[in-house]
């Protein structure tokens, strides 16, 4: 087969609205894809339930359109199957942080090799504008019109003290770095979040492109990503609007599946069926 | 003819549920058929545990109310089952214990001094009234060392050669002191080899032979059993067994890897089975196999964890939010267990839908002899059906250049199927959508695909009556005029009581209800005639499945006897109630 282009991956014109980070995720996440050489055919996308997984339409590939908050799960039950296809989710901040938040942990904690990415623009964009579990403090929503009485939560800090190999932090305006942030994280062995901070250009007018030029920053080539407590404080620099972009955290630790020895020859998919019967049989004697 | 219930009861906590299966075996292995049913609180420790298998030389279907040999293991339970003992009992207790001024058969057996000289720990007290047991019915004592070899293997030689003297202990007492009791109830004799299973074990074998891949399960009574023995096979059997954060990522790990191209299934009770709910109507709009094990409890919500009901049809039938086609069947016995596992494989992957098993606490808990033949029968005889699955993985691109194409994945159809091709096939690809899709699987909201893929998933049902669906088994004499009408658990016990009405002459028919949903009005309305008087059996207090019958098929049944206090029926309680 000829090498894929970002043609391939290229679905419906999106229908986001003008302006949404939404845009350059995509566009990040299939030139990412291109350049690791994979074609529609050979990878699995697992979209979670808003503007996020809307994407399902634009982005050609194998995919399960989920139910919101269950990507992960889905993602993990394919990867299980299969472990040969790259299983990709694309969720955003109430889908993944919200609704499915219990699923983020666990499979964090399981190293389950699969990449979650979340588009963060702490606000529910699909149903017009009701607070996100990442909303700061304060933001006044339809859903909290006196302002939010809860403190945002904190992917990063969450999926790294829940055992997360791989966490990552890109922001839709840098598209070159997000590719190369997508790319590292599909091609790490393990779980891996990559949190996109984007601007919802309709409904959350306080974290804006401006806002976030004004407040995040890269990493440079001396940070260590392999210093745990380092990571940590990086992850809590969110309170003080302060925003670290590039690789926060990376270590190998075995996956779920390297940890099964019913993987170890082929993929669930491909191994021939169990037959001795008998063997069972006689436990019941 | 040999027909007796042999009991063992006592605080919970002390290896009564092992022993109680122990016995099971000897019985089994002695020539013997056996049921056998569990009684435990929702407790590790504490509270009263007890163990009840009946045994007969000729094929049973369920328990009987009276005790013949009751094994005390403290007071209560001797206190708890008198009320079930006649004079022609045996009770085999410590006289160190407590006094016994009833006119039953007592074998005392000093079972503390026994424990207290060999320095034993409490759990042997449960070898040494098998022992005892053994002697008093006539059964061969080596059976049970055997079986303590087999079982003790893994612990050591001094290990086994322990239990094996305690259980020689218990035998030789009775031998000793009461060879004028001793009955010949457990002669050994040759039979065919059986298997002793539970529903839950019949699950677990069946979904193995069905080449289930995937088994993904939160704990839950009365199906956590199939977790524990699907997961103890895997090294040996290859399958992954996932026990994850709660049932919502149970069932949606299932349907990720059911999409991927492998068999999955999942397994609940009532409580995560609300849990799953959700993404039931997942696997009904995606068309994903699934095969759904509901093990049902008595509810609402935390209910009466380890008792039984048959009170979640209704539930199951129509769980899912919106329209889609779905598969409800109910095993009667663990042979059915068997047979309708393999077969829900095969209709899961056919109708690309999910499809529910549903049993309870009392099929999934308790034990059955089962000749192995018929299980070895039913495995020859398995064809596995993958429907329209394409799986060419080797099939390579023929045309290198050729352009990636989306796979029609919900193509219409005259029977409402669609093929359906393994993800990672190259050249190919397609989205299972959660949305009303297009044939290519796209999002769609207008009104003709969206009207045509409604139509297209109700033809699975037209479908599926035409082909797969099963009128329910009679049973009885086809001229009476009282006919019984139920389903799941309940056969064994309405089996039995045909029987004794058949001693007494007065005939009955019984429709065995087993493919639950959906129903074939036309069918089932040609098999109900208006001369017979028709008596609905359920364990729960609605009646559901006359109410699933009434909605379906227009039949009502006036007639009820319903029993809803966690417990099984027992073939005298209804006798009582017809008599």
């Amino acid at each position: 087969m000829t090498q894929s282009s970002i043609n391939d991956f290229t679905g419906y014109s999106p229908t986001w609205c003008p302006g949404c980070g939404d845009w350059g995720i995509l566009t990040a996440l299939k030139q990412a894809l291109t350049q690791l050489n994979l074609d529609p055919s050979q990878v699995v996308f697992v979209f979670g339930i808003g503007c996020s997984g809307n994407m399902n339409d634009f982005l050609n590939g194998y995919a399960i359109h989920s139910l919101h908050g269950r990507a992960i799960p889905n993602a993990i039950g394919v990867k299980l199957a299969n472990h040969k296809l790259p299983v990709i989710v694309i969720a955003g901040d109430g889908d993944c942080y919200g609704e499915g938040g219990n699923h983020l942990i666990h499979a964090a904690r399981g190293n389950h090799d699969i990449t979650v990415i979340v588009h963060d623009n702490r606000v529910y964009g699909l149903t017009t504008g009701q607070v996100a579990p990442t909303a700061q403090k304060g933001f006044k929503s339809k859903s909290t019109p006196s302002g939010i009485i809860e403190v945002s939560v904190n992917p990063l800090s969450t999926v790294l003290t829940n055992g997360a190999t791989f966490v990552g932090q890109g922001f839709s305006g840098y598209m070159v770095d997000l590719v190369l942030l997508i790319k590292e994280a599909i091609n790490h062995k393990g779980f891996s979040l990559v949190n996109i901070l984007q601007p919802c250009v309709t409904f959350n007018k306080i974290n804006t492109y401006q806002y976030y030029l004004q407040r995040v920053y890269k990493l440079d080539e001396v940070y260590e990503q392999s210093n745990f407590q380092l990571a940590l404080e990086k992850s809590l620099e969110i309170n003080q609007e302060k925003f670290p972009l590039g690789v926060i955290y990376k270590e190998d630790r075995p996956t779920f599946n390297d940890s099964l020895n019913q993987l170890k020859e082929k993929t669930l998919l491909e191994k021939d069926r169990f037959k001795n019967f008998e063997l069972l049989e006689n436990e019941f004697i | 003819m040999i027909d007796f219930t042999w009991k063992i009861a006592g605080e919970a906590g002390f290896g009564i549920m092992t022993s109680g299966l122990s016995f099971s075996k000897i019985a089994s292995r002695s020539g013997y058929y056996i049921f056998d049913s569990i009684e435990y609180p929702s407790l590790i420790r504490g509270g009263h545990n007890a163990y009840q298998v009946r045994v007969t030389d000729k094929k049973l279907s369920c328990q009987k109310e009276m005790i013949d040999v009751l094994v005390c293991l403290n007071k209560d339970t001797y206190e708890k089952n008198k009320q079930f003992l006649t004079e022609n009992s045996f009770v085999i207790y410590d006289k160190e214990d407590f006094e016994i001024k009833e006119n039953f058969k007592k074998i005392a057996l000093p079972i503390k001094k026994v424990i207290n000289d060999f320095k034993a720990s409490i759990l042997m007290r449960n070898t040494l009234t098998i022992g005892a047991s053994l002697a008093l019915l006539g059964g061969e004592i080596e059976v049970f060392l055997k079986l303590i070899g087999e079982e003790f293997a893994k612990k050591g030689e001094q290990v086994v050669d322990f239990n094996q003297k305690t259980a020689l202990a218990g035998y030789n007492y009775v031998k000793d002191n009461y060879s004028d009791k001793i009955v010949n109830w457990l002669d050994k004799k040759s039979a065919k080899e059986k298997l002793v299973l539970t529903g839950n074990d019949s699950f677990s074998l069946a979904s193995i032979v069905a080449d289930c891949r995937l088994y993904c399960a939160y704990p839950m009574t009365p199906s956590s059993s199939v977790l524990a023995t699907l997961a103890s096979w895997q090294e040996k059997t290859g399958m992954i067994v996932r026990h994850p954060e709660d049932e919502i990522s149970v069932i949606n790990t299932a349907i990720g890897a059911s999409f991927a191209g492998i068999r999955a299934a999942v397994g609940t009770s009532g409580g995560g089975f609300s849990l799953m709910v959700e993404s039931i109507s997942l696997a009904g709009i995606t068309e994903t196999p699934l095969v759904i094990f509901l093990g049902q409890r008595p509810g609402p919500a935390t209910g009466m964890p380890t008792w039984t009901e048959q009170g979640d049809l209704l539930f199951a039938i129509h769980a899912g939010h919106g329209e889609f086609p779905k598969i409800v069947l109910a095993p009667g016995d663990v042979e059915e267990m068997f047979e309708l596992t393999l077969k829900a494989y095969n209709l899961a992957d056919i109708y690309q839908t999910p499809v529910i098993i549903i049993s309870d606490m009392y099929l999934s808990e308790s034990h059955q002899s089962i000749e192995k033949e018929l299980i070895d029968k039913l495995i020859s005889d398995y064809q596995i059906d993958r429907g329209k699955l394409i799986n060419n993985l080797k099939t390579k691109v023929e045309n290198s250049n050729l352009k990636i194409k989306s796979f029609l994945r919900y193509q219409i159809s005259n029977d409402g199927i669609s093929p359906r091709l393994i993800p990672g096939v190259k050249g190919y690809y397609y989205q299972a959508n959660s949305y009303e899709h297009l044939e290519d699987g796209h999002t769609t909201e207008e009104s003709l695909p969206r009207k045509q893929q409604v139509e297209k998933r109700n033809r699975k049902i037209t479908t599926y009556l035409s082909k797969d669906f099963q009128l329910p088994k009679f049973y009885g004499d086809e001229n009476a005029e009282l006919v019984f009408v139920s389903w799941g658990s309940n056969k064994g016990i309405i089996l039995e009581v045909q029987k004794k009405l058949r001693e007494k002459n007065i005939k009955t028919g019984f429709w065995h209800f087993s493919y639950l949903y959906p129903l074939d009005k036309k069918k089932i309305v040609s098999i109900f005639k208006k001369d017979k008087k028709y008596i609905l059996l359920e364990n729960n207090s609605w009646g559901q499945f006359g109410k699933l019958l009434a909605a379906e098929t227009g039949i009502v049944i006036n007639d009820k006897i319903l029993k809803y206090d966690g417990r099984q029926f027992m073939p005298e309680e209804i006798l009582i109630k017809l008599i």
